[in-house]
């Protein structure tokens, strides 16, 4: 059994990445132990709000990089640990076993070189799924400058894989995270796709990567405005398939000349993640979404900002509107929009009706006429005046770890 | 009239045939005043009627079965008359009315589907395991809505070869996989002989839990909403 104080260390340093999803991938149980979920499983909640899927551990935090805003970089003077991969496997089977966790989220610091650490990785993984037949959920951290060879093959045992952009730009990797690059990322991302675009082509036996790969930008490091994080999500999103984009908001665990000393504000990486659920189930794009200033309204989501500022479409008829019209109207969530366009089919929605059918219509009422009436105000400034003050600092929770159903679906019909 | 029926499928079935045409019906299966005046009938499950009944439903909407048993778990004050409601309007409609949510009696039968499909959905992350002496597994839940067999395959389907027990201790039932079959049963009270190192494993599990905590970004609130305070009574984590 791993330690106690060594499972502390190892996990204090990867609690700051933020995916911790389980879904995507329907791994079968193949005579072990554990299944994938494709929803995804939620298993606990910790005070800060943030839910516990995956059991999120460091293999080492014996880092000898030095990226300036990381906990475990070679300078730092922390206590440094390594476990072994049986303590490892050890821990998932008898956590999984409890129903604790939904599988596992290994990652490393750059043990001696990036092979190694890769290599302690795959070991890991290959252990738990062949030794251990281990058949749940796991996501494994790609090693920047680690060879392909190695990444490839833990790909055929992991769900998911990811490689952390953090910065989003040449210029601010240099700055903050000197022994990476753009290229050391970005060059492994797009080999992981190809491949398994021809895995999936050849029909290959077995999985590679199913739950496909995902990647993480820290917020308010560096000076990049919201359009261009925006931009970069959006090819990520079309050009690289990948599956999710995280944004961590940063928190200063680093006193450093080239970091800022205060934490980047926690609504700016709410609006980021409202702006990225637009664009993957909105319609949304980048360009769209982003203020003339290039970045996103602090004041009000991104919906309301863009309905605003393009109020000659609005108000919409309810019970005529395309379904990508009603899936731009503030308040209208993906399912609101659903339910509207089902139960219309049977009878003409009057404002009560929806109400009945828990459309939230705080907002909504500005741009929608049902039946012919309207309820909202006419006037663009006085709804602007009225959406604002709605904005109170509760309703901008952090909406950063979606990994049920409930919950997205909860995002989705209430909080865009 | 009110029918009072045993809150089986059948008896619903039964009851519901009877009461069909009864403006005035009121169907419960809980303990219900009755009002001076107020007649009652004690519905005998009737297996035929029950069939007939059934499978005029099932032609009517092929679904129907799946939510009648959904409704019939919940743990709702109203629900066997939510229940009733949207099965006469089903019957009287003769087409699939589920997505007609401006309806009253579908949009009532609709939220209370859902909430017991929530329900299942969070235990499925939230019961916890203990491990016995034996090897077998065994985990205490108290759920809104009666739930206890409904979460079995899932495990059944990941954790194939432990034996558990999932045990709903407010209704005083468990559901049992014995390692081959899954059965339920009633169990009020369990005499559980833990292995040697369950306690050193929940413990662990409570450092992991407070090690992947931010503490300076405490948001308890929504901790509360995504895990509401009734179902901590369970985790080794929140105790």
């Amino acid at each position: 059994m791993i330690s106690e104080e060594k499972l502390r260390i190892l996990t204090e340093s990867a609690k700051y990445d933020v995916s911790c999803s389980s879904s995507g991938s329907a791994r079968k149980n193949n005579g072990g132990m554990g299944n994938g979920y494709a929803a995804g499983c939620c298993h606990s909640f910790t005070p800060d709000g943030r839910c516990i899927s995956l059991l999120k551990i460091l293999l080492s935090n014996d880092c000898i990089f030095n990226c300036k805003y990381c906990m475990s970089r070679s300078e730092a003077d922390v206590p440094r640990m390594t476990a072994t991969p049986d303590e490892i496997c050890e821990l998932v089977m008898d956590f999984y076993k409890r129903n604790y966790i939904e599988g596992l989220f290994l990652s490393s610091a750059v043990v001696k070189s990036p092979n190694f650490a890769m290599e302690q990785l795959l070991l890991t993984v290959k252990k738990l799924r062949t030794e251990y037949h281990f058949f749940g959920y796991i996501h494994v951290k790609g090693i920047p400058r680690a060879d392909e060879g190695l990444v490839r093959e833990t790909a055929l045992y992991a769900d998911r894989m990811s490689f952390n952009l953090e910065l989003p730009t040449e210029r601010s990797l240099k700055l903050l995270a000197p022994q990476k690059s753009k290229e050391s990322l970005l060059v492994p991302m797009q080999r992981l796709q190809r491949e398994k675009s021809i895995f999936k082509e050849e029909k290959r036996k077995g999985h590679f990567l199913p739950a496909g790969q995902t990647t993480q930008l820290i917020v308010g490091a560096s000076p990049e405005p919201d359009g261009l994080i925006l931009r970069l999500t959006q090819s990520l999103y079309q050009k690289a398939g990948l599956k999710r984009v995280y944004y961590s908001s940063y928190v200063p665990l680093v006193h450093d000349s080239l970091l800022p000393d205060i934490p980047a504000g926690e609504r700016r990486e709410h609006r980021l993640y409202q702006a990225d659920w637009l664009l993957r189930f909105y319609g949304f794009t980048a360009e769209e979404i982003v203020e003339d200033d290039g970045n996103l309204s602090l004041e009000l989501d991104p919906k309301c900002s863009w309905a605003l500022r393009n109020f000659q479409y609005f108000p919409v008829e309810v019970n005529r509107a395309p379904l990508e019209m009603l899936l731009r109207v503030p308040g209208i969530g993906a399912r609101s929009a659903y339910k509207i366009t089902e139960a219309r089919k049977y009878t003409k929605l009057t404002f009560e009706d929806l109400k009945k059918m828990r459309v939230v219509l705080k907002r909504a009422r500005h741009f929608i006429t049902t039946d012919g009436k309207f309820y909202g105000e006419r006037q663009q400034s006085a709804v602007r005046g009225l959406l604002t003050s709605g904005e109170t600092h509760e309703n901008a929770v952090q909406l950063s770890l979606f990994s049920d159903l409930e919950t997205a679906r909860s995002a989705l019909t209430g909080e865009l | 009239m009110i029918y009072f029926y045993d809150g089986s499928k059948n008896a619903f079935l039964t009851a519901f045939l009877l009461a069909y045409h009864d403006e005035n019906a009121v169907l419960t299966c809980g303990s219900k005043q009755l009002t001076i005046g107020q007649e009652a009938r004690f519905v005998q499950t009737d297996p035929e009627r029950a069939a007939r009944t059934e499978k005029r439903l099932l032609e009517i909407d092929p679904n129907s079965m799946v939510d009648l048993c959904t409704l019939l778990r919940s743990g709702d004050e109203d629900r066997d008359m939510v229940a009733f409601d949207y099965f006469r309007l089903l019957a009287s409609r003769g087409e699939p009315i589920k997505a007609m949510l401006a309806e009253d009696a579908v949009a009532a039968a609709d939220a209370c589907i859902r909430r017991v499909g929530l329900e299942i959905h969070r235990m499925h992350g939230f019961v916890r395991f203990m491990e016995c002496a034996s090897g077998a597994l065994y985990a205490p839940i108290s759920p809104d809505h009666d739930i206890a067999d409904a979460l079995v395959p899932h495990f059944r389907a990941r954790l194939s070869s432990y034996p558990f027990v999932i045990h709903d201790v407010k209704r005083g039932k468990a559901a049992i996989y014995d390692g081959e079959h899954t059965f339920l049963a009633p169990l009020d009270r369990a005499e559980v002989v833990l292995s040697a190192d369950e306690m050193a494993w929940q413990s662990l599990w409570k450092s992991y839990y407070e090690s992947v905590n931010i503490p300076s970004r405490e948001r308890l609130k929504q901790l509360r909403g995504y895990m509401p305070v009734r179902y901590w009574k369970f985790l080794p984590e929140r105790n």
